[in-house]
């Protein structure tokens, strides 16, 4: 597509890389078909097609409103219009670039503006989080239902979940770094249990660093991409030191996490303290599944030595940010079928669930839309169980459904 | 420009979320696949009910303001490119499957939903909706029937007019038609043929049935290489005279393969100069006939490389890497132009010949992708809109393609339709007398031309102008108008 | 073609076209001098190749189908022929398609391009001789079906297919209602149907295609193949079966194929998967419509019996506004086959 930048950003690294991805946009369309607010709301400008657009005009100097930023604050970011485009737009990319422009061009209303500042602080800090959500748990009873549905149940206890027991000490000599991330010790404390329990049964220690936190993903995303950075920096200078003593990857169990650190290296490249161990860290970085399938001889060892598990019928839910942020597909499906269980196919895979982060608290009516189509497609395979890959997704359609929703590792 | 008036009354019809007005809102629907054009719309309205869609229409009809159909917006030909002072009417909206009768074979579907999306809802019944454009993930069957859009299977199962059975459309007058029948025939004139193709200009589109056909037992895919393009031309005349007629039979040059390659990671050999795709479908027994003979045909033909795609998801990379050249493009040049002329399928090696020598001319790059089963070329010229003068000498290096495509017997358009982009070349193509019949096919369904103004046929002053510009052999077209 | 434009240039008196006057006994009414059109014969190109014939209207469908016949082509649509000197022009004109339709396409499915003599005598070229050509409006497969009532058809070019290796005729007893739920089962099937027909508790199907899939057919569907199939299909196609014989008005009924059997008077043949069904009959025209109506479909009466019910369906006002523009733009004085199709066209 043609494009004229405006002075004030043309000759900035913003601006250049941001006429780099529109100029491989050729408008063919293509992206409509697979974005989720495309096919609920049927406006182009609630399409990735239509956002770009949006973004051209403001990156071009045209005068935008709130009403640019909405539209923006729309997207999922499930990146499934990259997964889409034949032309290689790096949407994902671009939409932040729009986003952090838009809102220097176009003030939100006050109301949205305190919402979003009190998510990206409170999230990110799990001791905050964890505490309120104790208290949400004990006053749910007494919400009103839209806000009740968004306190989610208590997972299985640890200690009395399936998997049993607690974190194996880090007794191999090979090691891997988790990341614990922000939301998921008081949402599911057992993912990463039962993920350290699984690589130490084919030799691996998982190991997590003190000081570090969330990915960054949340402040970055709610567009306070400074802060979002600061949380980047941190976890790379406390996973450094691991990686220094030889931890052979860092490891992610939520997908949303895991695309973010994988990006560390593009978000930091113009940082000169920390752009090339940044990129070492996104080099390393690994989703469990990734993990997995790379030792997959050991794994199939152990799960011979181990005897027959109950096999269950198993509907999995690729989360946005495992199939086309990290371009991971079928990794997972086969892991669960190699340990005895049936994934069932379901319709509108490519589809996102609604959850995306703080977009089930933003942008409600919408995702709760999208969950239910989500869900009407995973029950139709009459599922014992609907497992998924990152956090988010797992407590958002929990929230609609009685079929227990896992994370896959803890069915493995 | 709209009035102020209209805008008000409009606004009395559509809820806010359906009625965009600012210029921030109406801009990104300045273009639709055709980015070369764009005019940005006085106001978009995006309507939910056929009320609403009515309401419109009727405004439209009583202030004589025209109107522009958008579905998806992936036309290639400019058809959806806003007019000035009109309302550009999008049916993205209208997007639900209404029913599926599978004994019957027929789906009937509003406007606006997604070609494949047809298919998708029939496949549990094994039956699919075959002419499959290469946007069929986005483009809406509403522009499906306004452009007769065709596809990479029409050699044996046709274009959109071969496989609906009705439409229920809405005229100018206000009033609701139905055409066509879900029997195979209805009394009276073949209107569904008009309507089909129509380019938005007679009437627009509220619901359609179509033909769902049972999908084949068995395709099979067969790739062959060639080290010139011409054989590879050659072997496509030779398997239809040989009998065999192949659900879908493509062609792409070195550029084009290239640019595929890069996006499907297909296999494509990519040190040949032209590849051919023939698909074979039918039962089982039928399709290890076809593949027999289809390689032995590929192979007295002169093919440096055959190879059957070995399981269905080889068959869905094959076909993945042809589906998305267009786009796929998009990654060799930051713009690029594509033609849909079509020809006799023996006038091709004289056609690529002098298609080589016009973009050593033009200093343009072209990538060919062909539909070579039914003579249908897709000269993808690359360019880039940033520099000055380029997309003016792509549109230059492309009119004279078409027009060379109409001195072989050929036609301007084969699929994509005329819009506003081959408007030109129509005067090419088609007499004085022709048009004229034409515009009173127009005049007899839109008498005011309030509908899509401007687009597909041109007006005779038009062709004069174009006349003047394009005399040759000291022969004027139409020496009959003024010349201005 | 010179004479000819001159004639329907200087005529005052409405025309009546005609070249092999075999369908003499279709339409509404006949009326005006007649405008032989026979001599305006003969294949102007044909590039087995290219799958593209291209004939004046003239031109008798027998040397057409002799030429493509030798070149392992066929007419997609089965053109029925009521008699030797069928045209091409007539069988487009009235838009016959044979056994092969539901299965294949209708005549107008396989026109390209067609010129046309409108009602001043002007020659009107539309469409082309390549498979794919969507520049302007669909006019050539307008003309198609219209009866002559929009022009005089001069030539036209059509879309060939390959001829089936082989093609087999099976018989299955069975009763209407089973007959028409077989026949829309197996058309959603992927088998190689290319006819289908009931009559008297016999359903016909033929199949066509490369040797060994018809065998393979053969042997899922089962039934009895007919010895004269290849001549079966063509008695039925050019209506020299004996059901078609006899003094009572034929209708010819097109609804949805899915329709049940239908309650009328008379004998019926089932034709086009059910699609087509042909009724003997004395029953009346307000009997006879609604019952098609009510089915989404339309009657015909094809020939022999009273004209005065109307030969056509009678279209709803609004569409019949837009027919007569139409007739209006390319016969302006109304003098082509005028009343052929409805009263006053």
């Amino acid at each position: 597509m043609q494009t004229r930048l405006a002075d004030f950003i043309r000759d900035t690294d913003d601006g250049r890389e941001a006429d780099r991805i529109l100029r491989t946009c050729v408008h063919c369309g293509f992206c409509l078909a697979t974005c989720p607010t495309y096919q609920i709301l049927g406006d182009e400008l609630d399409s990735p097609r239509g956002r770009i657009y949006l973004m051209k005009q403001l990156f071009e100097g045209a005068s935008i409103t709130h009403k640019t930023l909405k539209h923006l604050d729309r997207c999922l970011t499930c990146r499934n219009c990259e997964t889409t485009c034949p032309s290689g737009v790096e949407y994902g990319k671009l939409i932040d670039l729009g986003r952090k422009h838009a809102e220097r061009k176009a003030a939100r209303p006050l109301s949205e503006q305190i919402k979003r500042r009190a998510l990206a602080k409170f999230l990110p800090q799990e001791n905050l989080f964890g505490g309120a959500l104790k208290l949400g748990r004990m006053v749910k009873p007494f919400l009103p239902q839209t806000l009740a549905g968004k306190v989610p149940a208590n997972p299985s206890h640890p200690d009395k979940g399936e998997l049993g027991g607690i974190s194996p000490s880090a007794r191999h000599p090979r090691k891997m770094l988790v990341l614990a991330g922000c939301v998921q010790p008081a949402l599911a404390p057992q993912i990463n249990v039962a993920a350290a329990r699984v690589l130490d049964a084919i030799g691996i220690s998982l190991i997590e660093a003190d000081n570090a936190g969330c990915c960054g993903a949340v402040s970055f995303h709610l567009n306070f991409q400074e802060e979002g950075l600061d949380a980047m920096r941190r976890n790379i200078d406390a996973w450094w030191p691991h990686i220094e003593a030889g931890a052979e990857a860092i490891v992610m169990t939520a997908s949303g996490c895991g695309v973010t650190v994988k990006e560390y290296g593009h978000q930091l490249r113009h940082d000169t303290r920390y752009a090339e161990k940044a990129a070492k860290i996104s080099a390393l970085t690994c989703d469990m599944s990734e993990v997995l399938l790379n030792e997959e001889a050991a794994l199939r060892g152990w799960l011979s030595g181990r005897g027959a598990l109950e096999g269950k019928r198993v509907c999995f839910h690729a989360p946005c940010t495992l199939q086309h942020g990290q371009k991971i597909t079928g990794v997972v499906e086969a892991l669960l079928t190699v340990a005895g269980h049936t994934v069932l196919p379901i319709s509108e895979p490519h589809l996102c669930c609604g959850s995306a982060g703080t977009y089930s608290l933003l942008e409600s009516e919408i995702s709760t839309q999208l969950r239910d189509r989500k869900l009407g497609h995973l029950s139709a395979a009459q599922p014992e169980v609907i497992t998924s890959a990152n956090i988010g997704c797992l407590t958002h359609l929990q929230s609609g459904t009685g079929i227990p929703v896992r994370h896959w590792i803890e069915l493995l | 420009m709209i009035s102020p008036d209209i805008i008000r009354r409009l606004q009395a019809i559509l809820p806010p979320h359906c009625l965009l007005i600012a210029q921030e809102d109406v801009k990104p629907f300045e273009t639709d696949g055709l980015t070369a054009f764009h005019s940005t719309p006085d106001v978009v309205a995006l309507p939910e009910t056929e009320d609403q869609v009515k309401a419109i229409i009727a405004l439209c009809r009583e202030t004589q303001t025209p109107i522009v159909f958008r579905g998806a917006g992936t036309g290639v030909s400019g058809g959806a490119l806003p007019v000035d002072g009109a309302v550009l009417l999008a049916m993205t909206k209208f997007n639900r499957i209404l029913s599926i009768d599978p004994l019957a074979r027929i789906a009937r579907v509003q406007p606006g939903v997604r070609n494949l999306a047809i298919s998708e809802a029939a496949a549990p019944f094994s039956l699919y909706y075959a002419p499959d454009p290469s946007s069929q993930i986005a483009c809406t069957i509403g522009g499906n029937v306004a452009e007769n859009s065709g596809g990479v299977h029409c050699l044996k199962y046709g274009l959109t007019v071969h496989n609906i059975l009705s439409v229920r459309v809405l005229t100018i007058d206000g009033e609701e038609l139905v055409i066509g029948s879900e029997a195979l025939d209805a009394p009276g004139y073949d209107l569904l043929a008009l309507l089909t193709g129509s380019e938005g200009m007679l009437a627009v589109t509220l619901e359609i049935s179509v033909k769902l056909l049972p999908k084949p037992e068995r395709t099979q895919v067969v790739l062959a290489a060639f080290d010139e393009v011409e054989k590879g031309g050659a072997a496509v005349g030779a398997i239809i005279s040989g009998g065999v007629l192949p659900a879908g039979l493509e062609m792409m040059d070195k550029l084009a393969i290239e640019a595929a390659e890069a996006y499907s990671h297909a296999g494509y050999p990519l040190d040949a100069e032209a590849i051919l795709l023939v698909e074979v479908d039918g039962t089982q027994e039928e399709v290890s006939e076809d593949v027999m003979r289809v390689r032995e045909i590929l192979l007295a033909s002169g093919a440096t490389d055959i190879r059957t795609a070995k399981d269905e998801a080889e068959q869905k990379k094959f076909w993945a890497g042809r589906k998305a050249a267009f786009p796929a493009v998009g990654r060799l040049a930051p713009d690029y132009y594509c033609m849909d002329g079509t020809i006799p399928r023996k006038a091709l090696p004289a056609v690529l010949k002098r298609m080589a020598e016009l973009s050593t001319e033009y200093a343009l790059p072209v990538a060919n992708v062909f539909h070579a089963g039914d003579g249908n070329l897709h000269p993808l010229i690359l360019y880039d809109a940033n520099q000055p003068g380029e997309w003016e000498k792509a549109e230059r290096f492309g009119a004279d393609i078409l027009e060379m495509c109409v001195a072989h017997g050929g036609s301007i358009t084969g699929e994509h339709g005329v819009g506003i982009e081959k408007i030109s070349q129509m005067c090419v193509q088609f007499g004085n007398a022709e048009l004229q019949a034409f515009h009173g096919i127009k005049a007899c369904f839109d008498p005011d031309g309030l509908l899509n103004p401007g687009k597909a046929v041109p007006t005779l002053h038009r062709c004069a102008e174009y006349g003047a510009m394009h005399v040759r052999s000291g022969n004027l077209p139409f020496p009959e108008l003024p010349r201005f | 073609m010179q004479a000819l434009q001159e004639r329907i240039r200087t005529t005052h008196l409405p025309l009546r076209i005609r070249a092999g006057g075999t369908k003499d006994f279709y339409g509404q009414s006949l009326a005006g001098d007649i405008l032989d059109v026979s001599a305006h014969r003969g294949i102007v190109s044909y590039e087995p190749g290219e799958l593209v014939i291209t004939a004046k209207c003239g031109t008798p469908l027998a040397e057409i189908e002799t030429l493509l016949d030798e070149h392992g082509q066929m007419l997609g649509f089965e053109p029925p022929r009521f008699g030797a000197a069928s045209s091409l022009g007539g069988t487009l004109a009235c838009g016959f398609s044979g056994p092969r339709r539901p299965y294949s396409g209708s005549a107008r499915d396989f026109v390209l391009g067609m010129e046309i003599l409108d009602g001043t005598g002007q020659h009107l070229k539309f469409g082309g001789r390549v498979i794919k050509n969507v520049a302007g409006y669909d006019a050539s497969r307008l003309m198609t079906g219209a009866l002559g009532t929009l022009g005089v058809l001069v030539q036209a070019s059509l879309k060939v297919l390959p001829k089936p290796q082989s093609e087999l005729t099976l018989q299955f007893e069975m009763d209407e209602a089973t007959a028409l739920k077989h026949m829309n089962e197996w058309a959603g099937r992927p088998l190689p149907l290319s006819a289908s027909a009931w009559q008297s508790g016999v359903l016909f199907l033929r199949l066509s295609g490369a040797n060994n899939a018809v065998r393979e057919a053969h042997a899922k569907l089962g039934g009895e193949p007919h010895l004269h199939g290849t001549e079966f299909w063509r008695l039925l196609r050019d209506h020299e079966a004996a059901f078609f014989s006899g003094d009572l008005p034929l209708w010819r009924l097109s609804l949805p194929a899915c329709t049940p059997p239908l309650d009328l008077d008379g004998k019926q043949l089932i034709t086009w998967g059910g699609a087509e069904r042909w009724l003997k009959t004395n029953a009346a025209a307000t009997e006879i419509r609604p019952r098609l109506a009510a089915s989404g479909g339309h009657a015909t009466l094809f020939a022999v019996g009273e004209k005065s019910v109307g030969v056509f369906h009678p279209l709803p006002a609004a569409l019949m506004k837009y027919h007569a523009r139409l007739k209006k733009l390319f016969d302006p004085r109304g003098i082509l086959n005028r009343g052929r199709l409805y009263p006053d066209f």
